[in-house]
């Protein structure tokens, strides 16, 4: 909100955005890189914040008296305000050039820049950092989501020798664990760039409002109990609950929770022996997936696995793998994060479980547990205009090589190798580079360029090589 | 606003209560966790919830229509109960048969007691309890901002009492820098004024603007014009003196904070600040200080290289403590790397070395706003009572596998018992009249509007909670008294 302290005749300020690179102690080595992230976000953010008419009279007004009280003093841009107003009609004199969404970028690129486009409102380009820079989540959300694919992918396929199933082994828990329901529904939305399991229903909304797809909906679920639908039956009516549960849904998946009393027991006794035969009825299209969520998950998961494979013997696949038998699965929902996701697969690939037999809920760990740090996602100024002349800019502070911005006018390129790079000081005009990746998405208070969910999908699919380095 | 009923997933579990079932009544806590650094919580938020998703008509023909088709697709198959929905709508009017009782907004609570509960009133609706579930779960996010704001609060009267002598400013120590990293806007307003349940500083506006309309303050907070890197280095590398200059021309009649990081921090204090520009500094007066704002390095050795260097170039003085105060023109704000511990840290490093905690200022971004989660206070919303066949009964989870997990059982109440302490009764043994909880919803209107004044007044620390630290002259009083 400082717009006097440029400095005078000030006609331009450029900024951009990106994921930093962070050069660790190696000493202190985090278990997962990074290396890459997925850029997702922007549609919505341009959509219902920046375009079109975002400056009325009205406005104008009410920000005046609220930033004079806030700030005990009149430092509110009232005219710069009123000329957006009166010159465009309300629309902000801004450009805004990205990556396509769904791309995957190497960290340290530019991501999107943002100029203002009038000498005016050269103040702008700052005043929409802000809101742009909480694109942090979607992006951090979706780059998350898609490493466990990762993980996931690697072991699925050595132990079944295929993907199938893939999109929905990790599946959205994090409605009630999330900040508001805003967040809700973008976190969601960018875990469905990589998977189409969700619970998190609020994500729908966002990418048929903001992005579009093909099919009729970009997320699925299925029945599920949860912990009141069966204790409401009373301690010792366990069975009874669970019963009445499973004849309810009989043609598609269902999960229930079984770990109200006793996870082990309810395992080995009742659906093992009191309901078997309800479960050994069921189609491979509406297996019975049992959900434990309490202890340690690996323990929890091989033990169960174990109680199971007791009572519904399972066979050995091609890659000699224990798959039960396809009526019975389970789903692990409970302390899944990357970490323990890893932990969990390779401790089933050591006592021979094909990750056939389970799929994973995620909650905090999916949607909330994550902060802008994580992806070093920056906002900065690299290019002014002040009397005419251009200038490049940049912050290098002495206590941290890490935090140092990148400087003038940028553009990303691909080199001859297929690598991923970024020209700074305007380097990218001449046509040795070739062309930019950066397009412009919104300008002058309009959205230029879109992207449907289908694309932003397309762009972030696991690649072939990433997919061949894993099984490496 | 959204469709509350295209919201939420528990759609299918009408289908899986015994039958019979005329109420189901659940309850929200912040369960007990051994060795957790929070012994208590704040209680805010819930008001917000209700005015914003729950009160008034949200169930209209409309609404039926598009949540059908809705979960129709999300389901591949027929889950959603519209008939019971248009019941409500026909019955009730759109309005949602619930009774919600709550501790009142603002009041710090023990953890591991019930903070609300939430019932059916109408036999019919027994499956909209739960159904509301998954929204209501989301307090765990106004809860745990106001908590951990609370207990910096506690951090900092500490050290400010014991090298000042007085809390004087105390509200206006931790600055909320969060707005930029947290995870959407309505975040950023919830986070926001849960924050100003115990400050009075704060750059997220949407806070301000969330306790303007929901908790009836006309101005929350407060915040001072400061610089950004941008406005920095827009004047490029060798011009940052004349950058400084603008700022303090620009902002000559109150405080502004000044970033001065951009190159090198300890040469801006030597050089710039602390010679060039220094009688531009010495000019201003207590009510128009420069605040320098370092934003890099290890947060407490830079501040103490800073502080030092400025007490070079600009001299202190003495409090009443003893402790050194830079003149009253001048103070510094830190807000890179701050969060609970390092804020003890920094404090307690810069009185080792004798300076008072009035000198600095802290902001606080993504510890205040971000980095926490519903496992941070154990946040659960869980059933403990039915009602089937007319016959009440307690209900209650005891997973084997995790007996802190185990939730309360059948109705509950609050109160303060004999010593004074908060305890949940449970199987309604409590008595009404001693309940501390309050009815604040019932049929789709709002019973109680609490302000976000008396929630300050509820939340505000007791004496006891601002320790004095142990000083050379106190400690002999202890033994001479017995007490040790």
């Amino acid at each position: 909100h400082i717009t006097n302290s440029t400095p005078p005749n000030t006609s331009k300020v450029y900024s951009y955005f990106e994921c930093r690179e962070k050069r660790t102690d190696p000493t202190k080595s985090r278990k997962v890189k990074y290396d890459k992230t997925v850029f997702y976000g922007l549609q919505y953010i341009l959509n219902k914040y920046l375009k079109g008419k975002v400056v009325t009279p009205e406005k104008i007004q009410e920000a005046k008296e609220v930033y004079r009280e806030h700030f005990q003093d009149d430092v509110f841009n009232e005219k710069g305000w009123t000329y957006i107003l009166e010159k465009y009609d309300g629309h902000l004199p801004i450009e805004i050039k990205a990556v396509p969404e769904g791309s995957v970028i190497p960290r340290g690129n530019v991501l999107f820049t943002v100029e203002s486009t009038d000498p005016e409102c050269y103040w702008l380009t700052n005043w929409v950092e802000t809101i742009l820079v909480q694109i942090w989540y979607p992006i951090t959300v979706a780059t998350n989501s898609r490493e466990q694919k990762k993980i996931l992918a690697k072991y699925l396929q050595e132990t079944s020798g295929n993907l199938e199933g893939l999109a929905y082994k990790l599946h959205d828990f994090g409605y009630r664990g999330v900040s508001s329901q805003e967040t809700a529904g973008i976190g969601a939305s960018a875990h469905l760039v990589n998977f189409k399991g969700t619970d998190t229903v609020a994500g729908i909304g966002v990418i048929k409002k903001y992005y579009g797809t093909k099919d009729p909906v970009p997320g699925f679920s299925v029945p599920a109990a949860e912990h009141s639908t069966i204790t409401a039956w009373g301690k010792d009516h366990e069975k009874d609950a669970f019963e009445h549960i499973i004849k309810q849904f009989p043609n598609v998946p269902v999960s229930i929770v079984s770990d109200s009393y006793d996870i082990y027991n309810a395992c080995e006794k009742i659906w093992g022996e009191d309901l078997r035969s309800l479960i050994v009825a069921r189609s491979a299209d509406a297996p019975l997936v049992i959900r434990p969520d309490s202890g340690n998950p690996l323990d929890t998961v091989l033990k169960v696995l174990e109680i199971l494979g007791k009572k519904f013997p399972p066979v050995e696949n091609s890659k000699g793998y224990k798959v039960l038998p396809p009526y019975i699965r389970v789903i692990q929902g409970d302390g899944v994060d990357i970490n323990t996701l890893q932990e969990i697969v390779e401790g089933m690939k050591q006592h021979k479980w094909s990750i056939e037999n389970i799929s994973f809920g995620s909650g905090g760990a999916l949607l909330q547990k994550l902060t802008r740090d994580l992806l070093n996602c920056s906002f900065k100024c690299s290019y002014v205009v002040t009397n005419g002349l251009g200038v490049n800019v940049f912050k290098d502070p002495v206590a941290d090589p890490n935090k140092r911005s990148k400087k003038g006018r940028l553009s990303l390129h691909r080199t001859q190798s297929g690598d991923f790079v970024t020209l700074e000081e305007g380097k990218g005009d001449l046509e040795q580079y070739g062309v930019d990746l950066l397009h412009t998405v919104f300008l002058n208070g309009k959205i230029v360029k879109t992207y449907t969910f289908d694309e932003v999908r397309d762009n972030a699919q696991l690649k072939e090589s990433e997919l061949n380095v894993l099984l490496d | 606003s959204e469709c509350l009923l295209k919201r939420f997933l528990p759609i299918t579990h009408y289908k899986q209560y015994p039958p019979n079932v005329s109420k189901i009544y659940s309850y929200f806590e912040c369960r007990r966790k051994k060795a957790s650094q929070f012994s208590e919580v704040v209680f805010f938020g819930l008001q917000y919830l209700l005015k914003k998703y729950l009160i008034g008509q949200v169930v209209t023909e409309e609404k039926i229509q598009e949540a059908k088709l809705f979960y129709q697709m999300h389901f591949r198959q027929t889950v959603f109960d519209e008939e019971s929905w248009r019941k409500i709508l026909e019955k009730h009017d759109g309005r949602l048969p619930i009774r919600i009782k709550a501790v009142p907004e603002g009041r710090i609570i023990p953890r591991g007691n019930v903070l609300f509960t939430v019932e059916n009133t109408d036999p019919e609706f027994y499956w909209l309890t739960n159904y509301i579930e998954t929204m209501l779960v989301q307090m765990w996010y106004p809860i745990t901002v106001a908590t951990i704001s609370r207990e910096f609060k506690k951090i900092l009267a500490k050290h400010l009492k014991a090298t000042s002598g007085s809390l004087e400013g105390l509200d206006l120590k931790l600055h909320d820098f969060g707005y930029r990293g947290v995870s959407s806007q309505e975040s950023a307003a919830l986070g926001g004024a849960a924050h100003l349940v115990n400050f009075c500083s704060t750059d997220t506006v949407a806070g301000l603007l969330m306790a303007q309309r929901y908790y009836g303050c006309p101005m929350a907070g407060f915040s001072i014009p400061a610089a950004e890197h941008s406005t920095i280095i827009s004047w490029g590398r060798g011009r940052e003196k004349e950058a400084f200059e603008r700022v303090l021309d620009q902002f000559s009649s109150g405080p502004v904070s000044v970033v001065s990081d951009s190159y090198d921090i300890f040469n801006a204090c030597k050089h710039i600040w602390g010679d060039k520009l220094k009688e531009r500094v010495m000019e201003r007066s207590q009510d128009s200080c420069l605040v320098i704002r370092p934003d890099s390095g290890d947060p407490a050795e830079t501040l103490i290289e800073v502080i030092k260097i400025l007490e070079e170039c600009f001299g202190c003085s003495l409090n009443s403590m003893g402790y050194k105060v830079l003149p009253s023109y001048l103070r510094i704000i830190q807000g890179d790397g701050i969060d609970l511990c390092s804020v003890d840290e920094i404090l307690q490093k810069l009185s080792d070395e004798g300076w008072s905690a009035e000198n600095i200022f802290f902001g606080c971004g993504s510890a205040l706003l971000q980095k926490l989660n519903r496992d941070t206070l154990n946040c659960a919303f869980k059933c403990s009572y039915v009602e089937t066949n007319g016959k009440g009964m307690d209900v209650y989870k005891q997973p084997v596998t995790d007996p802190t997990k185990g939730s309360k059982r059948g109705q509950l109440s609050l109160r303060r018992n004999s010593d004074g302490c908060l305890e949940t009764i449970e199987r309604g043994a409590g008595k009404p009249e001693e309940d501390l909880l309050v009815t604040v919803f019932e049929n789709g209107s709002l019973v109680q509007d609490y302000s976000l004044e008396e929630i300050r007044k509820n939340a505000r620390l007791q004496d006891e909670e601002v320790p004095t630290l142990h000083n050379r002259e106190q400690e002999p009083l202890h033994i001479i008294n017995g007490i040790h």
